[in-house]
């Protein structure tokens, strides 16, 4: 009914050699490969040149043009903003992950804490809290790298209202900053200022709600993903 | 041999119309073509003004070019890299040497998990592969989740684009299919209400099913990791919900290091839907306990990539990441849309991929499918140089074709024969133009256009008019001009 198919290591040295042969005049060793990788022109910005105010300003300003909801705060009125937040939502039934600081849990509302909460479990909370690694003011962009304080990918997901805390501290104005900041080892204390991520093995990024262009280009919000997305922004910076 | 069984029109290069002939159809459908232009003209726009704001564009144009150039040609060693680094993260790599290899190593999966049904992620790898058709056969119910890819499931349609498969349909065509295949008579033509059907179509299959495939944006060497870049939140269902993922991935979309992402995530979204950035980006290494899927396997997919490697001018064609560009911005693609190519893989891009892919043994009137406008080259967001490409293998086309004895007398070789015998002389080309523009006069009529020539000739005139010969030649004219000037000029000219 079929060709005769080869065992599978025998495909992975059929490909691996084929590869070989075809690559065999531009052939390197690993320290050659290292610097040919090395000497790859990297001639884009880096670093933006943004003061931190306006940096700060600009990601309000692309978070707003995704229509995400967004509010400041000091450091100290977190917790108030947070409970002002979850109150003017209309909604009582929250998810939050397990490493969530307890203070940011505000009284009034039923948490369902995600010690390994069941799926349907999830899927009945109406909003969801977390925290975030960082975020791109180029590109409005709020990353997650998914540690205790910002959840399983799956709690950021299934409900519909998603609040995200992010600190000013956290908010770089290009990609490439963040992605210096995975190269730096994971900071000890999250106050600190310089971003150090570390290498994540989970990312999830979001750059607005939800959406698809599927049908004649139209842009629609809320496919699959959360439709509705707020972000506080603690003013931490000093 | 295809394995595939379909109850529709599969893309197949092998079955496929040459590409003038599947083009007609198309010129013929008015509303195809609306809708093709509005959908490009709407991403176009986007991306030219997202493009415009980027200071650094040429820089990140050139920087991800070298990376994705240097990535293929050390494929080898960043694909044993990325095996490994997989591998310790608790993935299960793969490898598939051409598509029936993949599609059975997929099914060999599927019944190790007793899989009666499976959740998809948009992946145009496993329309290369015809997979859908094939797993149907074998007893397995395969669900699209990607909007696009539900409105061509249900309406049994063949993707036309690659970033926005079902551009060529319009809303009440969604409609029509949604209203027919949901079972909703009284569906409006919103596309809010139609989004919001196959919202509703979905969520129960998001939660129940617990095998998914997707396809893969880039992997990374140096992590092991995996990505998938999109917009509606499917992805992300299908990567977090199930018990076990399959990642169907080309060889060559590897990418030597995690930072590399820098590059390809800015180019990537303004050039395939003129965002700043797509909605969500989700990246995972191997397994994470207490996180997705338990069980992750990566099926790496070769199916004739390596043989383009072997071609240093081609292998620049192994360098795209899918984004699009050059088909929204392809005159030729604007007025065929995408089905006219017999590919999943269509417009520029398509034209050379697929006959590559093909070994050249199919899809050789692709590569003429193009005007050499070079709009292709200049978005393209990794420098894949397509019209040197197209020329390239056009030369092996006709190459191919001029072996072939039964083409000794076909009227375009032999014409072409001729003129390389006349164009070696000049006394020879002089007499044969003198001759020429008497035996043309035969077909000039009084307004000055000539409207139909015979034989190859034909193949000019049946879609335009060619202008008349004028009464004097450039060499008449040039040697007229160097009389008038000084004796110095015009022994020059001799």
């Amino acid at each position: 009914m079929s060709a005769p198919v080869s065992a599978p290591a025998q495909s992975r040295q059929l490909v691996l050699d084929r590869i070989g042969a075809a690559t065999q005049s531009v052939r390197k060793d690993a320290s050659q490969l290292a610097d040919a990788y090395r000497a790859l022109p990297r001639a884009y910005i880096r670093r933006g040149a943004l003061s931190a105010a306006v940096r700060i300003e600009l990601m309000i300003e692309r978070l707003r043009e995704y229509d995400a909801e967004v509010v400041e705060c000091t450091p100290a009125a977190l917790p108030a903003t947070i409970a002002a937040q979850l109150a003017a939502s209309g909604k009582r039934t929250f998810a939050a992950p397990e490493g969530l600081p307890a203070e940011w849990l505000a009284d009034g509302f039923t948490w369902k804490i995600d010690r390994g909460l069941a799926t349907t479990e999830i899927e009945e909370a109406e909003g969801v809290v977390t925290a975030a690694s960082c975020g791109v003011a180029d590109s409005g962009t709020i990353v997650l790298h998914h540690s205790p304080a910002e959840g399983r990918r799956v709690l950021t997901l299934l409900p519909d209202w998603h609040l995200c805390i992010l600190r000013a501290s956290q908010v770089v104005q290009t990609l490439p900053e963040y992605f210096d900041g995975c190269q730096q080892p994971p900071a000890l204390h999250p106050s600190d200022q310089d971003l150090s991520l570390g290498t994540p093995a989970l990312v999830t990024t979001i750059s607005g709600p939800s959406a698809t262009a599927d049908i004649e280009m139209t842009r629609i919000k809320g496919v699959h993903g959360p439709r509705f997305l707020h972000v506080i922004l603690v003013r931490d910076e000093v | 041999m295809s394995a595939a069984v379909a109850n529709h029109p599969v893309l197949d290069p092998t079955l496929a119309l040459p590409f003038p002939q599947a083009a007609l159809p198309v010129l013929r459908n008015p509303q195809l073509r609306k809708n093709v232009a509005h959908a490009i003209d709407v991403i176009q726009a986007k991306r030219a003004k997202l493009v415009a704001e980027k200071t650094d564009w040429q820089e990140l144009r050139s920087a991800a070019s070298a990376i994705r150039m240097h990535a293929i040609e050390n494929l080898g060693a960043y694909l044993e890299e990325f095996e490994a680094k997989c591998t310790a993260a608790g993935g299960v790599v793969h490898w598939a040497a051409d598509a029936a290899e993949a599609r059975r190593i997929i099914l060999e999966i599927l019944r190790e998990e007793n899989a009666s049904d499976v959740i998809k992620i948009k992946t145009m790898t496993s329309a290369e592969i015809q997979l859908n058709p094939f797993l149907q056969a074998a007893g397995v119910n395969v669900f699209e989740t990607d909007l696009a890819e539900i409105i061509l499931q249900l309406g049994e349609q063949e993707p036309s684009h690659i970033v926005v498969p079902a551009l060529h349909i319009n809303r009440s065509q969604v409609r029509e299919i949604f209203a027919r295949r949901m079972g909703l008579k009284d569906l409006s033509d919103d596309p809010q209400v139609l989004t919001a059907a196959a919202r509703t179509y979905l969520r129960q299959k998001f939660l129940t099913v617990p095998t998914a495939i997707s396809g893969a944006n880039f992997f990374i060497a140096e992590t092991g990791g995996v990505g998938v870049v999109e917009s509606e939140g499917n992805g992300r269902m299908c990567l977090t919900l199930p018990r076990t993922m399959i990642t169907l991935a080309g060889i060559e979309k590897v990418l030597p290091r995690f930072q590399d992402l820098e590059v390809i995530l800015q180019l990537l979204a303004r050039s395939a839907t003129g965002e700043r950035m797509n909605p969500y980006n989700s990246i995972w290494t191997g397994v994470t306990p207490g996180d997705g899927p338990q069980r992750f396997h990566m099926v790496l997919l070769d199916n004739g990539r390596s043989s383009i490697l072997t071609k240093p001018k081609q292998r620049q064609t192994l360098k795209c990441i899918r984004c699009a560009a050059c088909m929204n911005s392809c005159p030729v693609y604007r007025q065929t849309g995408g089905h006219a190519y017999g590919s999943v893989y269509p417009g520029p891009i398509g034209a050379i991929l697929t006959p590559q892919l093909m070994q050249m043994h199919h899809a050789q009137s692709l590569p003429f499918a193009s005007s050499l406008c070079g709009a292709c080259y200049e978005v393209c967001p990794v420098k894949i140089n397509i019209p040197e490409v197209l020329l390239e293998l056009r030369a092996q086309v006709v190459n191919q074709e001029r072996r072939d004895l039964a083409r000794f007398f076909d009227p375009m070789y032999l014409g072409l024969r001729i003129a390389s015998l006349l164009f070696a002389w000049a006394w020879l080309f002089h007499t044969s133009q003198f001759m020429g523009r008497i035996g043309i006069r035969l077909f000039t009529r009084k307004d000055g256009w000539i409207h139909s020539l015979p034989s190859v000739g034909g193949k000019w005139t049946q879609t335009r008019d060619l202008r008349g010969f004028p009464k004097q030649t450039f060499h008449g004219w040039w040697a007229a001009r160097s009389r008038q000037s000084s004796p110095v000029s015009s022994k020059e000219a001799k």
